[in-house]
């Protein structure tokens, strides 16, 4: 069996679906061995686009997306897609062909080092030098992809270990001596954190995306309702906690809620599962939460203490620690009752903060706040959104309750632009039966809009909604607000068509003038089996509040424009 | 100092520098050298920098799928040498001076020259170097191998 043949037949045996990519050179053997397979590729237009495809299609899907590309700039393309897979621990297997080995080094044409340029941004590279490795690099590739906190693999393989002849033997099982990811839950921490929780008066819940990865919500939902204690999240969180839960106070962070910035400053505990304390969730660390003895639960130990110090850590997957949690409460306390003191204090700040400006809807027809609310009052619960990177996302994050795991798909960790519309695609193909809307900015869009040629050929039929504020809106608020409105290099001059942009590709594409024009061509978008593309124009000057200017704590927080605080 | 055990493979010296390069570290010493019947390679790295980021770098370390163990040690808690190869000017020092030294042996002769090996501590090796003044022509050093002790029970 020929190198290339190999690979395609371990992926089959990994039960890939879809692979995302391109051909080039380096890659031909491989191609050509996808002629007969089960596995359906799916032609993209820049490798970038089949990384976030292959990421978003992982994050949905529970198991590893897979893209490739060629050698040289097939692999450098992918850099982006597989460093943002990396920030927010998504299962990718990236796979790309190199120059022949007798090649190496010389600098022949497409070669690029892609292990030394992918090695800082993968949890994993492996570079198969004869046939008879690659059924085990590829397994190895997935299971570490897969499995502990996900990440991206590189198997990045030469053309003529692709072509070569050898016996194959396929592994069941591999062991990897430097790998374990599934540390057991150590039962005398899990008995400290009962005690801990018992004894607190104003605890508080705090999820991140580990949640969503280890599928453990419904045992930190039983423990928020055990405890009827407040619970906020971070923003990769979303979702991991109905939002439309009396007890939940939705994200804290730099664009978090303001109730629930204000109830983590106030709480004595805080357990805090599969988060990894990102600036951009607890502003100055030292600053954050300080009354609170904190509990740290994740599956990756180097999480553990490295920005904020914590009091206890729990290693362990977090469905397995939260299930003997809630069990070792249950021999500690009964059900506490909603009207706990914490609780009404809770629910009087929340009352108190309704009415900050920022929650206020804007006087415009169109804004990005008041189309996020009624793009949330259309899509059904199990509606999977996906967003690009600037303020639009930012108005999701305040605005848009995600009621169920894994149904938002948003770049946090590495912020990237032209995110939405690839991750859409891949999300669909994982999710056929559900509506998939990417909601974008006019700026991150454009990043990425040429992936609307792969939906329309694979009939894959996603709703982009494009907030055009005709600017680089979250670099405009941030020059308005704290560098003296000094704009450079965010307004865009020459902006497309967005309509005949779509209509170029063969998308629907409608410009809305009112909400209700909106909400008809969302329904409408959901509905189709085709792609569709909704422009919605806005302001430039609506900027994202509340806000906590960076590195500053929550009392720093903004709720409103100058104009509107002045008169708050 | 660093202490790690890697799988005996191309590129897992380069997973480690990676993590050392990411923290911006300065390397000031580091040997390597294969052991387990061939299997792992043990690398033993100093570093210039504050504890923190040295820990940090340790703890990154063990997540890196091909490092098998990874530690900081304080000199204290560790046996260690160096070995240093030192090109003498015996224009400038007498070899029978040389000869008297402690921690050496003259391991080359020239005609201008000696070559000494020297084994020691880091410190000892610094030392010795000093104690030469002038007549030192040239140095290699390999940089600290060390295997923490047993500890006291």
């Amino acid at each position: 069996m020929s190198g290339a043949r190999a690979i395609v037949e371990a992926l089959e045996r990994e039960k890939v679906e879809y692979i995302f990519g391109m051909p080039g050179g380096a890659t031909l053997p491989f191609y050509d061995a996808l002629w007969d397979s089960k596995v359906k590729h799916v032609l993209v237009r820049h490798e970038q686009l089949g990384a976030h495809m292959a990421d978003a299609y992982g994050r949905v899907a529970r198991r590893a997306g897979v893209c490739t590309g060629t050698s040289g700039p097939g692999a450098t393309n992918l850099v982006t897609g597989i460093a943002t897979a990396f920030a927010d621990s998504s299962p990718v297997v990236a796979i790309t062909g190199q120059v022949a080995k007798a090649m190496t080094g010389r600098n022949g044409f497409q070669e690029t080092d892609v292990v030394g340029v992918l090695t800082p941004v993968t949890k994993y590279t492996v570079q198969p030098l004869s046939a008879a490795e690659i059924p085990s690099a590829i397994r190895k590739g997935f299971y570490i992809a897969e499995t502990g906190r996900p990440g991206p693999v590189l198997i990045d393989i030469p053309k003529d270990v692709q072509q070569e002849e050898v016996e194959m033997t396929f592994p069941e099982s591999i062991q990897i001596r430097g790998y374990s990811p599934n540390y057991p839950v150590d039962v005398q921490d899990i008995e400290r954190a009962a005690d801990m929780l018992a004894r607190a008066e104003r605890p508080v819940l705090f999820g991140g995306g580990g949640i969503r990865i280890a599928d453990a919500a419904s045992q930190f939902t039983a423990i928020a309702e055990l405890l009827m204690a407040p619970v906020i999240t971070t923003l990769q969180g979303k979702g991991t906690f109905p939002e439309d839960h009396p007890l939940s106070l939705g994200p804290i962070g730099m664009h978090g809620r303001a109730e629930a910035n204000r109830i983590v400053q106030e709480c004595d505990l805080l357990l805090a599962v599969g988060v990894r304390f990102s600036d951009r969730s607890t502003g100055n660390f030292h600053e954050f939460a300080p009354e609170a003895k904190i509990i740290h639960v994740d599956t990756d130990p180097t999480e553990f203490n490295k920005n904020k110090l914590v009091d206890l850590s729990v290693l362990g997957d977090a469905n397995r620690a939260l299930t003997l949690l809630y069990d070792a409460l249950l021999r500690r306390l009964a059900k506490r009752d909603e009207n706990n003191a914490w609780l009404k204090h809770v629910n009087q700040v929340r009352e108190e903060l309704k009415g900050i400006p920022a929650y206020r809807d804007s006087y415009a027809e169109l804004s990005g706040p008041k189309i996020v609310k009624l793009m949330r009052s259309i899509l059904p619960p199990e509606a999977i959104l996906t967003t690009g990177v600037g303020r639009h996302q930012m108005w999701c994050e305040i605005h848009y309750k995600v009621l169920r795991p894994r149904t938002w798909i948003t770049s946090t960790g590495l912020g990237t632009m032209g995110f939405g519309l690839p991750a859409a695609i891949g999300a669909k193909l994982a999710a056929p039966n559900v509506p998939v809307v990417d909601f974008d900015g006019d700026g991150s869009f454009v990043m990425t809009e040429q992936a609307l040629a792969t939906a329309v050929e694979e009939r894959i039929p996603v709703v982009s909604i494009i907030i055009n504020d005709r600017s680089l809106g979250m670099v405009e608020q941030w020059q308005r607000l704290m560098y003296n409105r000094r704009f450079v290099g965010i307004r865009f001059q020459n902006i497309p068509d967005f309509v005949k942009l779509a209509q170029a590709y063969g998308v629907q594409g409608r410009l809305v003038g009112s909400l209700q024009e909106f909400g008809d061509a969302l329904r409408e978008g959901i509905r189709s089996d085709q792609p569709s593309v909704v422009e919605v124009p806005v302001s430039h000057e609506e900027d994202v509040f509340p806000f906590m200017p960076p590195g500053k704590g929550i009392k720093d927080t903004v709720y409103g424009t100058s104009k509107e605080m002045a008169v708050f | 100092m660093l202490s790690t055990l890697v799988e005996n493979k191309p590129g897992a010296l380069f997973r480690v520098v990676n993590v050392v390069r990411l923290m911006r570290l300065n390397i000031e010493g580091m040997t390597l050298g294969v052991t387990n019947h061939g299997e792992d390679c043990r690398i033993t790295i100093t570093l210039d920098g504050d504890e923190a980021a040295v820990e940090h770098v340790a703890r990154q370390l063990v997540k890196v799928i091909d490092v098998l163990e990874a530690h900081t040690y304080s000199p204290e808690e560790v046996t260690a040498r160096e070995l240093a190869l030192i090109k003498v000017n015996t224009d400038k020092m007498s070899v029978a001076d040389i000869q008297k030294m402690r921690l050496c042996r003259i391991v080359d002769s020239s005609a201008h020259s000696v070559v000494v090996e020297v084994v020691g501590s880091a410190k000892e090796i610094d030392d010795f170097v000093k104690s030469l003044t002038t007549a030192v022509l040239d140095i290699a050093r390999t940089g600290v191998a060390a295997l923490p002790k047993e500890l006291p029970a």
